[in-house]
């Protein structure tokens, strides 16, 4: 890879900078596959390869969506969907922040908590649904938490590593110079931690998403992963396909955000 | 893969979809059925381990050229896998529950009910083990879970509505029974309505059964049948009988109570007590050989009309069905006559009462 390509695909350039190197054309060229996706998919339910309620031509699948705005069903699961996803999240990189910082500074927080921290972080957050319904019951909390512990490790994990990765010199500088606390965190502290754990964030936004969707199919009362389980269960595989297209829609528009928001952030490094 | 062989295989699979099978005889016949899975080695209980067992079947196919194949439905999604598996072509028949079955058909899929399989299955009304509740009607606004378009849903909505009661009347929390189990036991539901895990939670002191169908009208059972892809039927009839045949064989060993401490022994899926398979098909609540009765008689028929009745009502299906046309009894008569049991199972009336 050469190294023009290279800062063209970092985080440290700038967006505008990004739009201004990728001319319209190949941008255009990148929406080909998806295209390409559209075409076959039609092509081969036009063909009848497959039983049509199975592999739902795309017409069907829009008229689908279209339906589902229509009665406000899609709405009702996303709000409750994105709901727990927001409180989970906020909780869960809340917590993984502080806990990524104290893991970092302090070696005896270290030294007790690293070994439980490593094997939960193993565990797929889904082989805990039958222990958190029993200890927090099954209304939303236990939907909540699985996003919360879906958020945590990551976060925690890059603010550790972000924190632990401060070059030593940098806090000699700052002795030296005397500098107030405030400033140290301010001017040396936050601006290098904080692209790692955005970058963390970025990571856990989408565990937690698929995380959500996955833990709704078991056991939820509604959401975006529950309407995809009872269509399943009614054979509605035309629901099913909106189900898995707006997931993976809003898992890209939350990625692409966060990446936006990385290179915003990085602005600095250029300077 | 090189460009070359995926048209190749392009190609292949172009002119295998295209090429209609005109083979008088299938080379395999496929029935689908609920399984438990040990490591990764499908188990079969129920009537399959019968007829597995008999091999008269297998016998008489192979006689023919045919292989016979168990095509295994894990236990925790039956529904949608034989539903697919119907619509995909991949399976002739399948033994499985009566709501999913209505789906399937409504949705396009034809399939017919080959032989009946006795008089259906019970659910339970299960409170926690220290709960006072003593009817449903004790459980007015309180929470109760169920696993919403799953089997077992139409006859908690035939006991709530003779009772006059909806699910308005109720906080309802639709959760699989693994997770409703838990629930149960943490006192975060006040009940749950569900299959024989309910006599699993009763022995361990987790919960205690205030009301099951066992009691009520014979059509308010869960009904699981053989269910045959209708394009075979067409196709085969000569093999279809062949399997309704066999299904015949095995009600009548089922029935014979000299067979019956064997029979527990096959219907007891892994993990569970056979205590627990005796007290749900020899309860005494109905004669035994008449538990395995294969009859299409008017509890079969009045139980589909009410199923699909049902999933009309609650939009589960957008056409109507016709759900008589959905019966195919004349392999069961064929077989019947053959067997020279004509007279040996009594058909069972519908009574009008109410538990």
């Amino acid at each position: 890879m050469s190294p023009g390509v290279d800062s063209a695909m970092g985080a440290a350039v700038p967006t505008l900078t990004r739009l201004v190197r990728i001319p319209l054309l190949p941008r255009l060229v990148r929406l080909l596959p998806l295209l390409v996706l559209l075409v076959v998919w039609k092509a081969v339910t036009d063909a009848h390869w497959y039983p049509p309620e199975l592999l739902v031509p795309p017409s069907e699948v829009w008229a689908a969506l279209l339906e589902l705005i229509e009665t406000g069903e899609l709405q009702n699961h996303l709000q409750v969907s994105l709901h727990r996803l927001g409180i989970g999240m906020a909780l869960g990189c809340g917590f993984g922040v502080l806990f990524g910082v104290v893991m970092a500074l302090s070696r005896t927080v270290e030294t007790y908590t690293a070994p439980l921290f490593h094997v939960i972080r193993q565990v797929p957050s889904i082989a805990l649904i039958p222990v958190l319904i029993l200890i927090f019951g099954i209304g939303e909390t236990f939907k909540i938490l699985i996003v919360i512990k879906a958020a945590f490790f990551p976060v925690a994990l890059a603010t550790y590593t972000a924190v632990q990765g401060i070059p030593r010199p940098f806090f000699e500088v700052a002795r030296v110079y005397q500098l107030p606390r405030a400033v140290l965190f301010r001017r040396i502290v936050l601006p290098a931690t904080i692209p790692p754990i955005i970058t963390g964030v970025r990571l856990a936004l989408g565990r937690s998403w698929g995380t959500l969707v996955a833990a709704e199919l078991l056991a939820a009362e509604a959401g975006i992963g529950q309407m995809m389980e009872f269509a399943r269960q009614m054979f509605r595989i035309d629901v099913v396909m909106v189900g898995v297209l707006i997931t993976g829609l809003i898992g890209f528009g939350f990625d692409r955000s966060f990446k936006w928001l990385e290179a915003r952030l990085l602005r600095w490094r250029v300077r | 893969m090189s460009l070359q062989s995926v048209g190749f295989a392009l190609v292949l699979f172009a002119l295998s979809a295209a090429l209609p099978a005109a083979a008088a005889t299938p080379k395999v016949v496929r029935i689908a059925t609920v399984a438990y899975f040990d490591a990764d080695k499908p188990l079969f209980v129920g009537r399959p381990s019968i007829i597995a067992r008999q091999g008269w079947l297998a016998s008489e196919l192979s006689k023919r050229g045919i292989a016979l194949q168990w095509v295994p439905a894990s236990h925790t999604a039956v529904g949608p896998i034989i539903n697919e598996a119907f619509a995909n072509h991949s399976i002739d028949f399948a033994e499985y529950g009566d709501l999913p079955s209505i789906i399937v058909n409504a949705a396009g899929v034809a399939t017919r009910v080959v032989v009946p399989s006795g008089i259906g299955l019970d659910t339970y009304l299960v409170v926690p083990a220290g709960s006072t509740a003593k009817t449903i009607d004790d459980l007015k606004g309180k929470r109760i879970a169920i696993h919403r378009g799953r089997p077992w849903e139409v006859p908690l909505l035939r006991l709530l509505e003779s009772r006059g009661l909806s699910y308005a009347d109720f906080k309802v929390y639709n959760m699989n029974p693994q997770a409703a189990a838990a629930a149960l036991a943490a006192g975060s539901i006040d009940a749950l309505y569900t299959l024989n895990d309910a006599l699993i939670l009763e022995d361990q002191h987790v919960g205690k059964i205030i009301w099951s169908t066992r009691n009520a009208p014979p059509d308010w059972k869960m009904r699981a049948e053989l269910w045959a892809a209708k394009d075979f039927i067409d196709r085969y009839p000569d093999i279809t009988q062949l399997v309704a045949t066999a299904y015949v064989k095995a009600a009548l060993w089922s029935s014979q109570s000299e067979n019956k401490d064997a029979l527990i022994k096959l219907y007891t899926r892994p993990g569970i007590a056979e205590d627990l398979t005796r007290r749900e098909y020899d309860n005494g609540a109905v004669p035994w050989s008449e538990r395995w009765s294969p009859l299409f008689d008017a509890a079969v028929i009045d139980h589909y009309r009410h199923v699909t009745d049902y999933a009309v009502a609650k939009k589960l299906i957008r056409k109507p069905l016709a759900p008589d046309a959905l019966l195919e009894p004349r392999f069961v008569n064929a077989a019947l006559a053959q067997l020279g049991l004509t007279d040996y199972w009594r058909p069972r009336p519908v009574q009008g009462a109410k538990p």
